[in-house]
């Protein structure tokens, strides 16, 4: 049974379709044809409705979803890891102390 | 009304003397002021059938922000699923402008001004003509009509991941069905598309229209700017971020799968009408429920598809709001408030046709007459939209 889903094969982030418990190897699915997706192993609890870490992501680096970028790391991103507020910022808003 | 026949799957529903067709049939009292609200309330108290929208405006308010609230309150009374209105303000002169509004669609107004007269006679007189509105509004007869030239409006709230893995993509299958009938159905949620802007731009194939749109979402992105803020700690909201959304970016794309796949044909800022057959229509509303669910219903909208993630609660006093999730959860634990579940599209176990027709099977449902969630729990919120401070 897939754990999580995948909107576009670009994404390096999977969204828990299930509370997925760390140490568990994740199945994912793609839901454009439904296809599997990677298994990925959780690195900690991922909430259903929250994202999962397809891949390394370094600091820095775009995070992708629906084959758009919605943000950016701030830190190193493990394959398995969450990935929200903490690791990953808005390009958009959030930044007009620095202009 | 007359088509083809089996073109358009119908629905019995009250036809307005302006040919507007509504699916409910509402006497409504409306104050134009905060004075106001005591004895609307007191009317609405005395008369059985009749619904009273009590709001904090109308006092000293100028320019583009009155016009607005003047456009709300006599749009909410156009609104086909209103039978009749009564009007009352703390003077005659403002309340006689909105009463104008709705009687040009052909249905029974009456204004009373407090000024001169106080609240116990103002009370009197007013509800002696809003037992005569109910009592006509009750011989009102639903007649057969085709799907077709309806208003309709959608927005999501407490939106998380599960809305646009699946109740925003089964919703916009929906609004393909509805357009695709000659409908018009309207979203806005301005500065919820920051992350998709340029996405639904794409779609609205008129230059002009394009420009416009671009001019009131750049327009409303600079007023927020403008205060040296910016909308993070707001925009995801707290519940957006519990339930895995974790920028406006994400937010953003997830909330514009509600939009379907059909071209943008219409663009609408505050004070513009919007016609019965425009297609999928953007109107410049805050992201804010209750006031963009106002706004759609003073422009028209007969019918509001809310979809939900960790659980909204909004309805509004004359249009019935179906509240649509996937989020198996909320579901479990706010099941009142849902009206329709399509969690098993999140797991992927139904087809996106399938969740698709529920939420338009339902609404033929609640257009028939069936009461919403929203409605049979009483969430009438009336939110007219504020633009400024009064003088």
């Amino acid at each position: 049974m897939p754990k999580f889903a995948i909107h576009n094969k670009e994404d390096n982030v999977g969204v828990a379709i299930e509370d997925i418990r760390a140490g568990e190897e994740a199945q994912g699915i793609y839901i454009e044809d439904k296809s599997n997706g990677p298994v990925v192993k959780a690195v900690e609890d991922i909430p259903l409705g929250h994202k999962i870490a397809l891949r390394d992501i370094k600091a820095g680096k775009e995070v992708i979803k629906y084959g758009r970028v919605i943000g950016v790391a701030v830190k190193d991103i493990k394959a398995g890891e969450h990935v929200h507020t903490h690791n990953l910022k808005s390009l958009r808003w959030g930044n007009l102390s620095k202009r | 009304m007359n088509s083809v026949a089996g073109k358009y799957p119908t629905i019995k529903a009250y036809v307005r003397p302006d040919g507007s067709v509504g699916v409910r049939n509402h006497v409504v009292i409306i104050p134009i002021d905060d004075l106001s609200n005591t004895a609307a309330l007191g009317v609405a108290k005395l008369i059985r059938g009749t619904v009273a929208i009590p709001h904090p405006y109308g006092r000293l308010q100028f320019g583009k922000d009155l016009d607005l609230l003047f456009h709300v309150l006599s749009g909410t009374g156009a609104n086909p699923n209103v039978y009749g209105a009564i009007v009352i303000g703390i003077e005659d002169n403002w309340a006689n402008k909105v009463a104008d509004g709705i009687a040009k669609t052909g249905k029974p107004v009456y204004v009373f001004g407090i000024e001169g007269r106080g609240d116990l006679k103002t009370i009197e007189e007013a509800a002696r003509k809003a037992k005569e509105l109910v009592q006509d509004a009750g011989e009102q007869q639903r007649t057969e009509v085709d799907l077709t030239n309806i208003m309709f409006s959608i927005k999501c709230g407490e939106s998380d991941t599960t809305s646009g893995l699946a109740s925003n993509p089964a919703l916009g299958y929906t609004v393909d069905k509805l357009v695709d009938l000659g409908n018009t159905v309207m979203f806005g949620e301005t500065s919820e598309l920051t992350g998709a802007e340029d996405i639904v731009a794409g779609r609205i194939k008129d230059p002009e229209l394009r420009s416009k749109f671009m001019r009131i979402y750049n327009e409303y992105i600079k007023v927020i700017e403008e205060g040296g803020v910016d909308l993070l700690g707001s925009q995801p909201t707290e519940g957006n971020i519990k339930g895995g959304l974790s920028t406006i970016e994400e937010k953003a794309l997830g909330n514009i799968q509600k939009l379907g796949t059909r071209p943008i044909t219409c663009v609408a800022d505050y004070l513009d009408p919007v016609p019965r057959n425009g297609g999928l229509c953007f109107v410049n509303t805050s992201s804010a429920a209750a006031e963009a669910v106002t706004l759609f219903a003073a422009k028209g909208s007969v019918l509001h598809f809310f979809t939900t993630g960790q659980g909204n609660v909004v309805g509004h006093p004359i249009i019935p709001v179906i509240k649509i999730s996937a989020n198996p959860k909320t579901i479990k634990a706010m099941s009142e408030h849902i009206d329709v579940d399509v969690s098993d599209l999140l797991e992927l176990k139904v087809s996106l046709q399938e969740a698709g027709d529920r939420i338009f099977n339902y609404a033929l449902r609640v257009m028939n007459g069936r009461l919403t969630a929203a409605e049979a729990l009483q969430h009438d919120e009336f939110s007219p939209i504020k633009l400024y401070v009064s003088a």
